[in-house]
């Protein structure tokens, strides 16, 4: 007959080798986003190397001429940087001043029950499929503008980054919505005692005092339209063109990585190089971009909480 | 005054912004649905048994080009075949309009008057070895060798030299039916055929086109579900398939489920409930913020070589699942730190309190208090992964796949790479297709948000409670 005293040790030496199994697995689970991030540096510095070491690195930046497929080859990749700016120029010229608008309007105006139903509404908008997006552009949205643009090319940068412009508002307004709802209601009425209405209690209290959220928000919609793909490789072409012109067809940056990837003529190691190059100076962008609008944003809620 | 003026004005300013938002979002749904409509009549012409393809000639002496549609392949034993129409065969009126291109067929069936099934005139020009037999280039121009029986009762002979047929030139063998194709195209007189016979210039009326009726069965739902159901045919729009897509979905959102799921919560579970509060938990923090924002042709290229090519799993279902559950497993790990996180402290000093160690503390009274919101959080992750194609595309372009994959090792293509594959082509037909296919995608992330919704009030309410 087995008693309680000596069954226990046996029970508590099971659970303490559990909880250690436990603890190891999921600390390997946590380590994996520093496991990805370390693998995608290692292997893009590695893939780019041959290519860097080839192209000097101010060709590369400074070049005009992409045309890594041709005789002669080139490989500068500003008119890539060039048709990204573009798109995204005006995809936030879109989305900042609508999804800053809806985000106010959502945290400062809309009765509780009307918020509840716009803003799973307006994140709906973040559920559509990209390549629908870009579908839409393509085949609605250019000749729609073609009715009032007769230069309009059949791809183009402008309703390329329209549309996405229109993507990317749900990220603007989330994001800038959840840091003016999380300014304290003490700021609001203070401004109420001081006389103010809504609408300047709105724009001179509570605005600024959100401005590095918000200010993290357009960091954030810049790195999606800076990383589209979709969008941009349906509408906006794929054509090289310096200097940018939004009515014509455009290469952006992440365009050309498909492009390449995607081409009909058998990529040599050496352009694949070139695509890990780009993909480099992707990342690289993004995880600056991405780390600012994190920390901004962490800064932001130890302000306030 | 003035001031509530403005007030007002700004507040119908900032509310028109979310209503534009909104309202592109309805615009996109309504053309799109707009723009598949017309498969119905497209799978009705293919239900009758012919598949069609724009067949273009250069007119000679001119720059311009006349368009035709030949019939491109006719199913044994359908209605088409046993009319009469051949492979080969130029189709030239459908209903009473001229068919220079597919899309006219397509729309002739789609606006013709009537109900479901609807019978409509059909003339076309058989093909050349039945219209006019065989011909041979001389040097003088294209001289007619054997006569066919039609060429002969149409007035042909042997040694015939053929000059025009309508107004259009003859140059060349393939090109004389061509000609006669081009200029029968209206289908209702003859056509005047220029010869010379034996040194002898002759005009000929002949008309080489015949006629017969055709039913078509106009039917939207049918249309629907065999659209949903059949293998792709890559060439022709009319019996294009979304069936190995949708299973390719389907199979590559398991993979990833599988292993996106259980380490993007073991991840939450980690920083939420283990990680000491450290630069190195902050570290983490900042990268799986960063890893959710990274450009998703980025993770295409880390599936390309990791996956596809360093694990030697190629452009396999598992390198697909394997490149998306990289791509949402930071989303995974939010979605779920947020569930976790609104679990009340007092559960887990309960259950601390009554000796349960910290697994056993999350594993019986944390995560099922949190699953609800877990899985809204999953059900949305996985949703934009169901959507996205970059990643994929990069993986290597599984844009021509006809067939169900069977395996972890098949190659495979989903939904959203299907669309942009149809998308791009510039054929008749194709942009119809790919409208259906988001049709049918927007509607499957639709009901899977409904879901998460649903799924968030329901559970919400109770926690509140």
């Amino acid at each position: 007959m087995a008693t309680p005293s000596r069954s226990l040790p046996r029970a508590a030496r099971g659970r303490s080798r559990r909880e250690r199994l436990a603890t190891w697995g999921l600390t390997l689970a946590g380590l994996l986003a520093v496991a990805i991030t370390l693998t995608i540096i290692a292997l893009f510095v590695h893939g780019s190397l041959p290519f860097l070491r080839t192209v000097p690195l101010g060709e590369f930046l400074g070049g005009t001429r992409w045309a890594p497929i041709h005789e002669p080859a080139g490989y500068g990749i500003l008119p890539l940087i060039g048709a990204t700016l573009v798109t995204t120029g005006i995809a936030l010229g879109v989305a900042v001043p609508l999804g800053l608008l809806a985000a106010v309007f959502l945290s400062a105006y809309a009765p509780s029950p009307v918020r509840r139903v716009l803003k799973p509404a307006l994140e709906l908008l973040a559920g559509v499929p990209t390549v629908v997006y870009g579908f839409f552009a393509l085949r609605f949205v250019t000749p729609l503008l073609q009715g009032f643009i007769p230069s309009l090319g059949f791809w183009n940068g402008l309703s390329a980054g329209l549309v996405m412009g229109v993507m990317i508002i749900p990220y603007m307004a989330s994001l800038s919505e959840d840091v003016l709802y999380a300014v304290p209601r003490s700021l609001w009425e203070g401004a109420y005692a001081l006389g103010a209405t809504r609408f300047e209690a709105v724009t001179r209290v509570v605005i600024p005092a959100a401005l590095s959220g918000i200010g993290a928000a357009f960091i954030l919609a810049l790195t999606r339209a800076v990383g589209e793909t979709m969008i941009v490789a349906l509408a906006a072409g794929r054509t090289p063109t310096w200097p940018p012109d939004p009515r014509q067809p455009l290469l952006t940056l992440t365009t050309a990585i498909v492009n390449i990837a995607t081409g009909d003529h058998e990529a040599t190691a050496f352009i694949w190089s070139a695509v890990f190059a780009i993909g480099l100076l992707l990342f690289l962008t993004t995880l600056v971009l991405n780390t600012v609008s994190y920390l901004v944003i962490q800064r932001f809620r130890e302000k306030y909480a | 005054m003035r001031r509530k003026l403005v007030g007002w004005g700004f507040a119908a300013v900032a509310g028109m912004a979310l209503g534009i938002g909104l309202l592109v979002l309805i615009v996109l749904i309504a053309t799109t649905a707009l723009q598949a409509a017309p498969i119905t009549a497209m799978r009705a012409v293919a239900g009758a048994g012919i598949s069609l393809s724009l067949r273009s000639m250069e007119v000679p002496g001119t720059r311009e080009a006349a368009g035709y549609v030949t019939v491109a392949q006719v199913e044994a034993g359908s209605p088409a075949a046993e009319l009469g129409l051949a492979r080969g065969d130029a189709l030239l009126v459908v209903g009473s309009v001229p068919v220079e291109r597919p899309s006219q067929a397509w729309e002739a069936v789609r606006g013709a008057p009537g109900g479901r099934g609807v019978v409509l005139p059909v003339a076309w020009l058989p093909r050349a070895e039945v219209a006019l037999g065989t011909l041979r280039a001389t040097p003088g121009g294209v001289t007619v060798a054997t006569p066919s029986p039609m060429a002969q009762a149409g007035g042909l002979a042997p040694g015939d030299l053929l000059l025009s047929a309508g107004s259009i030139p003859i140059t060349g063998t393939r090109q004389a039916w061509e000609a006669l194709a081009v200029a029968a195209r209206t289908g209702g007189a003859p056509v005047e055929v220029k010869l010379n016979r034996a040194g002898e210039e002759i005009r000929l009326l002949w008309d080489p086109v015949r006629r017969g009726e055709l039913r078509f069965v106009r039917d939207p739902l049918r249309a629907w579900w065999g659209f949903l159901t059949t293998l792709n045919e890559p060439r022709y729009p009319e019996r294009a398939g979304l069936l190995p897509a949708l299973v390719g979905s389907l199979y590559v959102v398991l993979v990833m489920a599988a292993v996106a799921f259980p380490l993007g919560i073991a991840g939450a579970v980690y920083l939420e409930e283990y990680a000491p509060t450290n630069l190195l938990t902050r570290t983490i923090e900042v990268l799986v913020a960063n890893l959710a924002g990274t450009p998703s042709a980025v993770v295409g290229i880390i599936g390309l070589e990791v996956f596809a090519r360093a694990l030697g799993a190629g452009r396999s279902v598992l390198a697909g699942g394997l490149t998306l559950a990289v791509l949402i497993l930071p989303t995974m790990v939010v979605a779920s730190r947020e569930a976790l996180r609104a679990v009340p402290r007092t559960l887990r000093e309960a259950a601390l309190a009554l000796g349960a160690t910290r697994w056993e503390t999350v594993r019986h009274h944390v995560l099922p208090y949190a699953l609800p919101g877990i899985l809204t959080g999953t059900i949305l992750s996985f949703s934009r992964a169901l959507g996205e194609a970059a990643p994929l595309l990069l993986l290597g372009a599984f844009l021509f796949v006809t067939y169900v994959p069977q395996g972890l090792g098949d190659s495979f293509t989903v939904v959203p790479l299907q669309i942009f594959e149809w998308a791009t082509r510039p054929q008749d037909g194709f942009a119809t297709v790919a409208a259906a296919a988001i049709v049918v995608l927007v509607t499957l992330l639709l009901l899977l948000n409904a879901v998460a919704i649903l799924l968030r009030n329901r559970f919400g309410r109770r926690w509140a409670g």
